[in-house]
């Protein structure tokens, strides 16, 4: 599963599923942390609709961690003070990089979190219409 | 008169921080972050916005440390943006990738999409609610069981919660002149001073940032004549912006990194203006101001995109079209700070202007006698 994916699911997902892969993955390997979780800025680059030109719309506070599992380095990043799952998303990034044999059987369970918050937003998708107007053309 | 160097004032300076703290707590109720977090919404956006920094968590703290004080907690925030490292730039966020929670068009009845009131103030009753005072927490449990009921109730929605933009279509119909994406990187004002002329970019970063209270002012200067635009709003959409990291050395988007979204207010406004046809006479076409904020602020966004039109055409004399005018006097640190330093000591410089005065008296009087 590509890291674009993977990383929203495990960050809008329940947080107890990045806990669950990590733990695993801690469990068999030696995990070196290079940053303990730490709370940084996010500069957001915005493209506007007037003129199609960037510019920057602000910065968003997150809170990165960094580790090593052999010779391949996790970064996990996660808006918000989330010092737990940045840590927990950092040990995932690195055993993907790695290739480590546990990854190989994570993607059912990503992809049934991803069914759930596929339902989620479906739902609140439903309640959002419920504000949808419907015009009436009034009579003479 | 010599120049006396005074010092003093501590301890007076520590009782005052006492007596502060004795104000915020001397209630006997405290309200929790938490609290705030789960009630104060557009507070909280409104202290983001104007702050620069995304942080619901943060905003809240700030504003229960400043007594709800918008330019304290704004201040707040900022300062503590400044002891934090920047470590990323995000990958370019597309509007149109916005998860919309409202959306509405003051142009037209009928959008591809239709028109999504989401949460607003705007059709309630301007009437105090003095339920409010006695709101007992199982009425709310219960209100909340009794919606969320109806909601499971509903059949599941299809989309993806996206919408196609309103001017896109206007664009396709050749109403609106079209350009091509401009991938120029932004100018970036809180690493270097800006110069006059600001580019794009430095205009569009300062009114987001800009205060509430004085980007509404000055657009709503131009409404009123002094100025020369006067829109109408094309599209007012509030969402949820997907963020996303960039791997290290990556070009594959599906490679990068998701971090999470923003909630953000967006407008366009629709603005008729004079230009030269094919055939060299004069004719209508429109243009896009352009608005857009942290948070749910439609009043920002939509005076924003009043002011980003006033200052593409600088050529009125009127105040809202001149940029420097417009950008140095719309961030809240700035202009607060810079208000608030009249309260501080000015005794060498009014003794000065003292003297004048007095010697100008002496004079006039010794003159006249």
């Amino acid at each position: 599963m590509k890291r674009r994916r993977m990383t929203e699911i495990l960050i809008e997902g329940n947080p107890e599923l990045a806990a669950r892969l990590a733990s695993e993955i801690r469990h068999h390997y030696p995990v070196r942390e290079l940053v303990a979780p730490r709370q940084g800025l996010t500069m957001i680059k915005m493209r506007e609709t007037a003129k199609q030109s960037l510019f920057y719309l602000g910065e968003v506070l997150v809170t990165e961690a960094k580790v090593e599992i052999g010779d391949h380095i996790g970064v996990g990043i996660v808006a918000g003070v989330r010092e737990e799952l940045a840590g927990n998303l950092a040990v995932i990034d690195a055993a993907c990089r790695a290739g480590l044999s546990e990854t190989a059987g994570w993607s059912a369970m990503l992809e049934a979190e991803e069914i759930r918050l596929a339902d989620r937003k479906r739902r609140e998708l439903a309640a959002l219409e419920k504000t949808k107007v419907q015009f009436d053309t009034m009579e003479e | 008169m010599g120049y006396v160097a005074v010092k003093g004032g501590t301890e007076a300076i520590e009782a005052s921080i006492d007596r502060l703290k004795y104000e915020r707590l001397k209630g006997g109720k405290q309200v929790e972050v938490s609290a705030i977090l789960s009630s104060m919404r557009l507070l909280i956006d409104q202290v983001m916005s104007e702050a620069s920094l995304y942080s619901p968590e943060l905003a809240a703290l700030a504003i229960k440390q400043a007594e709800g004080s918008m330019e304290e907690a704004v201040f707040l925030l900022r300062a503590h943006r400044s002891t934090l490292p920047r470590l990323y730039y995000s990958e370019t966020v597309e509007p149109e990738r916005m998860a919309v929670e409202r959306r509405i068009s003051a142009s037209f009845k009928d959008i591809p999409g239709g028109q999504l009131l989401g949460a607003t103030h705007d059709y309630t009753h301007r009437l105090i609610d003095f339920s409010l005072l006695d709101e007992k927490e199982e009425e709310r449990n219960q209100w909340m069981e009794q919606y969320e009921a109806e909601l499971s109730a509903l059949e599941k929605a299809t989309g993806d919660g996206t919408y196609p933009k309103v001017v896109e279509y206007l664009r396709n119909e050749g109403l609106f002149e079209s350009f091509e994406p401009d991938n120029t990187e932004p100018d970036d004002v809180t690493k270097n001073v800006f110069q006059f002329p600001a580019s794009r970019s430095e205009r569009l970063q300062i009114l987001t940032r800009g205060q509430t209270g004085a980007v509404t002012a000055l657009g709503y200067a131009s409404l009123r004549g002094y100025g020369q635009v006067h829109p109408t709003v094309g599209e007012v959409r509030v969402g949820q912006l997907p963020i996303t990291i960039p791997a290290h050395g990556g070009e594959d988007e599906d490679d990068s990194y998701y971090i999470g979204s923003v909630r953000a207010t967006e407008v366009e406004s629709f603005v008729p203006m004079p230009s030269k046809g094919p055939d060299g006479k004069q004719e209508l076409r429109f243009e896009i101001g352009y608005g857009i904020c942290y948070g749910q602020n439609e009043t920002k966004a939509i005076a924003m995109s009043i002011l980003d039109q006033c200052l593409e055409h600088p050529g009125s004399d009127a105040p809202p079209h001149d940029e420097e005018f417009v950008l140095t006097h719309v961030d809240t640190v700035e202009s607060t700070g810079f208000i608030s330093h009249l309260k501080m000591p000015h005794y060498v410089t009014f003794q000065s202007k003292l003297d004048s005065v007095r010697n100008t008296r002496k004079g006039r009087d010794g003159h006249e006698s």
